[in-house]
């Protein structure tokens, strides 16, 4: 049962082993259940509510995003409630708070899966915390929408990974910042999976497209003090810094180079579309900080949405409306679609006919699901923060395929079964 | 040569007072009362609300952390009395009951002000040696960490107070029957040490995210601080700072942070094994041998 | 000291009532009141390790997750490059050693070099840091052991234990665990009730005054130190085998502190009651998180400090010293060192 992914670059017998492996420890076991678990489910599932469940972190270090995600849930649930419910049935909320802890993240995926008996999951915030409940998913042969960006490769035939992949991010977004700035970057990532994976990603297009990464430093998640990696990128003095930086405590990077009188054009992945940096932060400390996301409340306006309000009407407190807040809603909705298409809840079908191809209009424009890779076709938009903390939309990339796991990593779900996270 | 030597002289001095600065109030508390306050961060945490609401509201930066300050000293008073006051003696007890109110401080703050609040920018810009440019606010906490040394030694050594503080910690009883008001004497060093979390977190306040989880941000360094200082804040705290503020600054420039903090770690695990009394109990024992020789 | 005491007290039989508790559980329960329950035992071996430094030999240690993970992460580095379902058990074996040799080095370091009371509690925390800090950054591909990648924050995929090809699960995985525990519990109240086990509560009062009966002071501070370790490492063994999965933030700073916090409110004094409130506070601070999960960690942290403040020997050793005082009409319980109050050492030097 080893999913952790070994690439590309695992050679057969590899493979083979890990096939070994992944049948001889936990699937065996979820046979041995399955004909009790069938029986549960048969009698609960085309009855009674839809019940949605919801796994996030409503409390602890990453709840300035998992407050959002769990607005989104509320607006997504009621609204389907007030268009007819899924089926015609009632569709109920299940949520359970993970308050940022990846044990907790196991503990209530159990419950949620075997106790309420959930038709489908909807959770997770960090990578850390859907690999931690991604064996219970299999094992459970649950379905599971992981609503967030991340840094891309998992090819799971229980996992609908909606949110943005470097495939979205970075693919686009590289040649275009450095026309704009110039072909030396430099790189500063935290010091984990998403932040090697997407640095390497990074590396790989400013590399395609003729540029060159000058440093890179990778930096533990509880350093909140950076004055010696600022030293260390004024003196190399790149043309765009990439920053890929994550949580609460790095976040203190931007006043300090701020204050530290350091400019540089910034690029991410990930800051101000989700936790809003630029309006926890006085500026200027964001300026000319690029970022390619699906949606960000700034973008509203443009994009013709009531999007923002409507979560408000559901959480008037909510300081912001970010791009895993719209995933989200989006996810919630695709999975309602899903299930209708299939005329049930019964999970087998629904995966069917989620595999089938659904599209849904959301508040950051039309997306499908890629049925190879379970992956979303998303519209892509690069925006940028300016002195004053504006934010301003540069360029709009329009239905943007996540096409590499399955063109270079030959993931192809409904014909190919898998559970890996593959690596670039 | 120099922009390099100045580069390192900075990087430094900002290590240092980190270190300092986050491990003063804890140090003082520890070292007077043998209380391990494991809501220092949470206390740290405060300081850093208060300035921010303050300093947001028009209040001006150097008042509002001095206000900020206080509020933490006061806090600190009133949990003295109500908490730790009955459980002297108990030091695993006292660890317990501080995790406890860390725990209540930061999870409440985050129902009473959400996950995060608009901060303040540092003050006074920056400047340039070289083709470097560094801030300011830097340098001040620097000059604030200094000056803070000297406050503390004059306040423990040249004042009624500090003499009556410093009886309490060699014999109590002995403190007591002479007429030394122990239990308020204890009240005043957590209030003080309290005092000493939230004038840091109201300093850091400017650099860092403002989120209910703050403290933590600072606890690992203010804890290894300690642990190599030892019980005298007064001279251990300083030292370790420094000596740590060396290894910090110079495995940070050469091999980056996380080499920096791995250094730092292991260095204390090294120091306890071989000074488990940390530098004060070394400069305790090279103070207390020429007196035996005479 | 010891004493000659009946069997028949209120620590004896509220075991006996757990035991029964734990064994008609799962039949009254559903699929993850059982797997729940399971996963409790295993966390409650973490606190059982605690309570026999802690309670039984005056060591406290803040990082006995790092033995935890230690013994969770080395049965996945054998159990994926080693595979068959017999090999689950050597792995088991091969953690549980791991946790224990590490242990054992640590504590000759500490206890050889002096290192004693709260220093100790900070050393061991320093360590569990540096591991989380450590497996944290090996999300890459060049840190790979032989056929298991440790991959770094995403956490390290496990198999699972298991008795043929059936990987455990359900009812047989419960008991195993539940065997386990009571055994391991078992034992540790045996030691303890032996020489060697009042020589720890001796030395827990007074060190110099132990050593100059003649005991060997810092040799078993080390010897219940590495035993510990082994305890510990089993629960990081079981914990990474029922989940399929183990990350570095099962040795952070939130998972080393919360078996202190539990030990502290039940009593550290007694195997018996750091067993019975580890499950019970588990249990509750899961029901908290789903129910008010804003409020779970304040109403927890409440909790703690009213427990420390006004029944500092821990609820469940108080209850069982006012049943004894009460009903079975025993002089002042029959928990060694409850009779005195203990006054702990302090760090000042």
């Amino acid at each position: 049962m080893d999913t952790n992914g070994f690439g590309q670059s695992a050679v057969a017998a590899k493979v083979s082993r890990r096939q070994l492996v992944k049948t001889s420890a936990l699937t065996a076991g979820a046979m041995a259940l399955a004909s009790k678990i069938d029986v549960n489910y048969a009698l609960a599932q085309d009855e009674g509510p839809v019940k949605i469940g919801w796994l996030g972190d409503r409390t602890g270090d990453f709840s300035l995003v998992g407050v959002q995600k769990y607005a989104a849930a509320e607006l997504a649930v009621k609204e389907l409630n007030e268009k007819g419910g899924i089926l015609g049935r009632e569709v109920q909320l299940v949520a359970e708070d993970a308050q940022s802890d990846n044990r907790r993240y196991q503990e209530m995926a159990r419950k949620l899966l075997l106790q309420d008996k959930i038709d489908v999951l909807h959770a997770c915030f960090t990578s850390a915390g859907r690999e931690a409940i991604r064996p219970i998913i299999d094992q459970n042969k649950a379905i599971f929408f992981y609503n967030n960006q991340y840094e891309g490769g998992v090819c799971d035939n229980y996992v609908f990974p909606t949110g943005c992949v470097p495939d979205h991010q970075v693919v686009p977004f590289m040649p275009a910042v450095m026309d704009k700035f110039g072909k030396r970057v430099y790189t500063i990532a935290a010091d984990y999976n998403f932040g090697q994976l997407t640095a390497a990603w990074c590396k790989k297009f400013v590399e395609a497209n003729g540029g060159e990464v000058i440093g890179e430093e990778f930096i533990p998640l509880d350093v909140s003090q950076f004055s010696t990696t600022i030293t260390n990128i004024q003196n190399a003095a790149p043309d765009i810094l990439i920053v890929l930086l994550v949580g609460i405590k790095q976040s203190s990077f931007y006043e300090q180079k701020n204050s530290a009188g350091m400019q540089v054009p910034m690029a991410t992945t990930v800051n101000m579309g989700q936790a809003y940096e630029h309006k926890r932060f006085p500026a200027p400390a964001l300026s000319n900080m690029y970022v390619t996301v699906n949606f960000m409340e700034e973008l509203a306006e443009g994009l013709g949405t009531d999007f923002p309000e409507r979560v408000r009407s559901v959480a008037p407190d909510l300081e912001y409306v970010g791009m895993e807040c719209a995933a989200e809603y989006e996810g919630i909705n695709m999975y309602a679609l899903g299930a209708e298409k299939a005329g049930t809840t019964e999970k087998d079908a629904v995966r069917k006919a989620l595999e089938s191809g659904i599209s849904f209009e959301g508040p950051g424009g039309t997306v499908s699901i890629d049925p190879a890779t379970h992956h979303t076709v998303r519209n892509i938009y690069m925006v940028h923060a300016d002195e004053n903390h504006n934010i301003v939309l540069d360029e709009t990339f329009e239905a943007v395929r996540p096409d590499w796991l399955s063109a270079d990593m030959g993931c192809d779900l409904p014909n190919k079964p898998d559970n890996t996270q593959y690596e670039p | 040569m120099f922009d390099g030597l100045f580069n390192w002289f900075y990087q430094f001095q900002v290590s240092f007072s980190f270190l300092l600065l986050s491990a003063i109030g804890l140090a003082v508390i520890f070292g007077m009362m043998g209380v391990i306050n494991l809501a220092h961060g949470e206390f740290m945490m405060l300081g850093a609300y208060a300035t921010t609401f303050l300093a947001v509201k028009g209040v001006p930066l150097a008042l509002a952390i001095l206000i900020g300050a206080l509020a933490v000293g006061v806090f600190g008073a009133v949990i003295e009395m109500l908490v730790i006051r009955r459980l002297y003696g108990r030091l695993l007890d006292s660890v317990a009951a501080t995790w406890a109110i860390g725990l209540i401080l930061s999870q409440g703050m985050l129902i009473l002000t959400g996950p995060s609040i608009q901060g303040v920018s540092s003050p006074f810009g920056s400047f340039s040696v070289g083709a470097i440019s560094y801030s300011w606010y830097r340098i001040v906490l620097g000059v604030v960490s200094l000056l803070l040394i000297a406050g503390l030694y004059i306040l423990f050594m040249k004042t009624e107070f500090g003499l009556r503080a410093r009886a309490t910690i060699q014999n109590q009883p002995i403190a007591r029957s002479l007429g030394v008001d122990t239990a308020r004497m204890y009240t005043l060093t957590f209030a003080l040490g309290s005092a000493l979390a939230g004038l840091a977190g109201g300093l850091f306040a400017p650099t860092a995210t403002i989120v209910p989880f703050f403290g933590t941000n600072y606890t690992v360094e203010a804890f290894v601080t300690v642990i190599v200082g030892g019980a005298n804040a007064l001279v251990g705290t300083p030292l370790a700072a420094a000596s740590l503020g060396v290894i910090n600054a110079a495995l940070g420039t050469k091999y980056g942070l996380y080499i920096a903090r791995v250094g730092l770690l292991l260095t204390t695990i090294v120091i306890i094994r071989v000074l488990p009394t940390g530098i004060s109990g070394l400069v305790e024992r090279w103070r207390m041998r020429p007196a035996r020789q005479r | 000291m010891p004493r000659r005491t009946s069997w028949l007290s209120a620590e004896n039989i509220a075991f006996v009532i757990f035991l029964i508790f734990m064994i008609v559980y799962p039949f009254r329960t559903d699929d993850f009141g059982i797997l729940n329950a399971a996963y409790f035992a295993a966390l409650t071996l973490l606190a059982l390790s605690l309570s026999m430094i802690w309670g039984k030999a005056g060591i406290l240690s803040f990082g006995q997750t790092a033995f935890f993970g230690i013994g969770g992460y080395l049965y996945g580095i054998y159990t994926l490059n080693v595979l068959g379902s017999a090999q689950t058990w050597v792995g088991l074996a091969v953690g549980m050693l791991a946790g224990g040799i590490v242990a054992a080095i640590l504590g000759w370091f500490m206890f050889y070099g002096g290192v004693n009371d709260v220093f100790v509690g900070l050393t061991t925390l320093a360590l569990t840091l540096v591991l989380q800090t450590f497996m944290a950054q090996t999300a890459g591909p060049e840190w790979t052991v032989g056929e298991a990648r440790l991959n770094g924050y995403n956490g390290m995929y496990i198999p699972q234990l298991s008795f043929g090809e059936m990987p455990l699960y359900g009812r047989p995985l419960y008991f195993v665990y539940l065997a386990i525990l009571i055994g391991v519990y078992l034992l540790l109240r045996w030691l303890s009730s032996t020489r060697w086990g009042y020589g720890l509560l001796a030395l827990q009062e007074n060190r110099p005054r132990t050593e100059s009966f003649g005991y060997n002071v810092r040799l078993m501070q080390v010897q219940v130190f590495a035993l510990a370790g082994v305890v510990a490492a089993l629960s990081g063994v079981l914990y990474a085998s029922w989940g399929g999965y183990i990350d570095p933030s099962s040795m952070g700073l939130t998972a080393a502190i919360t078996p202190v916090i539990y030990v502290a409110i039940g009593g550290r004094r007694s195997l018996t009651a750091s067993m019975i409130s580890s499950m019970i506070l588990l249990k509750l601070s899961q029901l908290l998180a789903s129910s008010a999960p804003e409020y779970a960690l304040v109403i927890f942290g409440l909790l703690a400090l009213l427990a420390v403040l006004f029944v500092p020997e821990g609820f469940v050793v108080a209850l069982f010293n006012l049943i004894d005082r009460h009903l079975l009409n025993r002089g002042g319980g029959n928990l060694p060192g409850m009779t005195a109050p203990v006054e702990e050492v302090t760090a000042n030097g």
